[in-house]
């Protein structure tokens, strides 16, 4: 006899079929699976991801096709140019000999550039507001609150117009109305975040434990928040990607030389009548980011949830 | 419900006060002298220095700014809210003159969402996962991502350039035809299209979502096991109480539809509320950008009010 008393119990345990054998899986897996299941988001997230690879690299190989040449006027679509260099000009040439599609990625990094930097000013400063107000709760909340009607009856556009046309217009300038104007959401669900986790056992405990008001809203309880902030920082993409290109489609924002997904509008509305399929290009990429960040937002929304099950689970 | 609405009003006045506040300093802090315009060789400083104290530039910022609001409450004096720069004309009756323009554009758009993306959003409801509802579904989620400057522009290519039958800016063809009805509907087409599409694409997406959740309620579910029809489970016991909610969309839609009224009237070059703050803007003329930023506000906190009083007005569950 030579079983063991391991053996012995690893045979019982393979009898038993009542045993639930899925693997252990962490928060992070599961949030995972969730996603994954959300098809429209996992579209929309392969569509960013490929929108900013391009962007990035495709101004980099068409190179000399960005700038103005008269020989180049109205091109036709290319892969490669007659002295064999790649140049993906797969949209052909503008009028003045640009690439269209090296033009189209250059905008569109421009654009979400300023997209992602002014998401990063929104989502700290509504976590900042946030979570004072929610932690500290009491006078100090409702003041930070009044503060935020405030912010939230602002006619938003108008003051970022006002705010770039005055102080001259740039990527920085731009970014900063973004900004300073977009955080209002993002501080509103921080905060009701905030409200209802203080009274939540574990920071009770770790007040108790006399740990101080910054470790307490850092280490326990911006975490569990992350999820209604990730959402709305994904949302926020959305809108400020629109926003700069009304910005720059009116002519208040970048100028034509830079190119932004709003410049290109608006150079494209100057030839309306000529060359309306011009609006064809930045607009579809415009809505193609929306629609992605959106999808994207809704998946991550739903895969935060706890209340969502995975299949097998 | 008068007592509710006066106390509202009454708290509103530290927002308004608050969008006042933020709307000067947006532009006390702007960079530039105020009296940028008189900065010529041949203005000699001391005449910039009375100028200066006449207009009240050397005093401090909080006797400036409470100097301003004072002016700013007293409506019933024309220049109340200062003299427009560009135009040496009341702020005050360049905007009443501008009202009715955006009004009936920002009018007509509500009223063909409502007339439109109701009956949508119950169809998509009613028939949840059917043919008809992939269709209003898809739409609601293309519209809601196209920003509006891009489907105007897009309406205009298709109106305009392409088609050719509607006009591609303006009001009015010409001076003699000012104010007629049907010339001024013809211009509308394009700019009330192309705010409508975008709000009936929220709206629908809006409507079909509470009636969904109004047809899973077990008052539904009585009604249809006591064996009434489907029509008259749906329209007389399901579509009154889904459209509660969607009737505050009124009063909560009225800001965006001032702030889309920027980018659209800009594009259509509709001589409205929205093409004033805009040349403002750019002109600097900067009495009507503080008077537009402080109407951006009183809408917001009107509309609120409105969406809220309605409210109480359709559920009689709701008591003030």
């Amino acid at each position: 006899m030579t079983d063991t008393a391991y053996e012995v119990r690893q045979a019982q345990l393979d009898d038993t079929d009542d045993l639930d054998r899925t693997e252990v899986r962490t928060y992070w897996q599961l949030v995972r699976q969730r996603f994954v299941k959300h098809r429209m988001a996992v579209l929309g997230a392969i569509t960013l991801v490929v929108m900013i690879v391009l962007a990035l690299v495709v101004p980099f190989i068409a190179g000399d096709t960005l700038s103005v040449s008269a020989s180049r006027s109205f091109g036709e679509p290319e892969i490669m140019n007659v002295d064999g260099e790649v140049t993906l000009a797969l949209l052909g040439y503008s009028r003045v000999g640009q690439s269209h599609f090296g033009l189209l990625m250059a905008a569109t990094g421009t654009s979400m550039m300023i997209a992602f930097a002014a998401v990063l000013i929104i989502v700290f400063i509504g976590i900042a507001i946030g979570s004072i107000a929610g932690y500290a709760g009491g006078w100090v909340d409702n003041l930070m609150m009044r503060f935020v009607d405030v912010a939230i009856s602002l006619p938003a556009l108008f003051i970022i117009i006002a705010f770039v046309a005055f102080w001259g217009a740039s990527i920085w300038t731009i970014i900063l109305a973004l900004g300073i104007t977009g955080w209002t959401t993002a501080a509103r669900l921080v905060r009701g975040e905030f409200l209802s986790l203080r009274e939540v056992d574990y920071v009770q405990a770790a007040r108790a434990l006399g740990a101080n008001p910054r470790r307490i809203i850092i280490r326990h309880m911006l975490p569990p928040a992350l999820a209604p902030i990730i959402v709305a920082a994904s949302l926020g993409v959305a809108d400020s990607v629109v926003t700069e290109a009304a910005l720059s489609f009116i002519g208040l924002g970048l100028p034509t030389t830079v190119a932004s997904l709003g410049t290109l509008l608006n150079i494209a509305f100057e030839y309306l009548n000529r060359e309306p399929y011009l609006v064809l290009f930045p607009s579809t990429v415009l809505i193609l980011i929306v629609l992605a960040a959106n999808f994207i937002g809704d998946g991550i929304r739903d895969a935060l949830d706890p209340r969502q099950r995975v299949e097998g689970q | 419900m008068l007592t509710y609405t006066i106390r509202r009003l009454i708290l509103s006045i530290p927002i308004l006060f608050g969008v006042a506040l933020i709307s000067f300093l947006l532009v006390y802090l702007a960079p530039g002298d105020p009296l940028g315009n008189f900065r010529v060789p041949n203005v000699r400083p001391e005449v910039l220095e009375r100028l200066r104290e006449i207009y009240g530039f050397d005093r401090p910022l909080h006797e400036q700014f409470f100097g301003w609001i004072t002016n700013y409450v007293q409506i019933w004096r024309e220049d109340a809210w200062g003299i427009s720069v560009t135009y040496r004309r009341p702020v005050l009756e360049l905007i009443a003159e501008r009202i009715p323009a955006t009004a009936l554009l920002m009018g007509s758009a509500l009223f063909f969402t409502v007339i439109i993306a109701i009956p949508l959003g119950l169809l998509a409801a009613v028939k949840q996962y059917s043919w008809a509802d992939k269709i209003v579904t898809t739409f609601a989620t293309i519209g809601y991502a196209m920003p509006s400057f891009v489907l105007g522009t897009y309406l205009l290519v298709i109106g305009a350039v392409w088609l050719g039958v509607f006009p591609f800016r303006g009001m009015t063809s010409s001076l003699s035809q000012a104010g007629d009805p049907l010339d001024v509907a013809w211009h509308m087409v394009l700019p009330v299209a192309s705010l409508a599409i975008q709000s009936i694409a929220g709206w629908s997406r809006y409507v079909r979502a509470t009636m969904l959740e109004v047809l899973h309620q077990d008052y539904i579910r009585t009604a249809k096991a006591k064996g009434l029809g489907r029509g008259r489970v749906n329209f007389r016991h399901a579509l009154r109480n889904a459209l509660i909610p969607v009737i505050t969309l009124f009063g909560l839609s009225l800001p965006a539809l001032l702030g889309g009224a920027i980018i659209t009237e800009g594009i259509f070059s509709w001589p409205g509320l929205g093409s004033l703050g805009f040349a403002a803007v750019i002109q600097r003329d900067y009495p009507v950008v503080m008077a537009f930023v402080l109407l951006g506000g009183i809408t917001v906190v009107i509309g609120n009010l409105i969406a809220d009083i309605l409210y109480g007005v359709v559920d009689p569950r709701i008591k003030y």
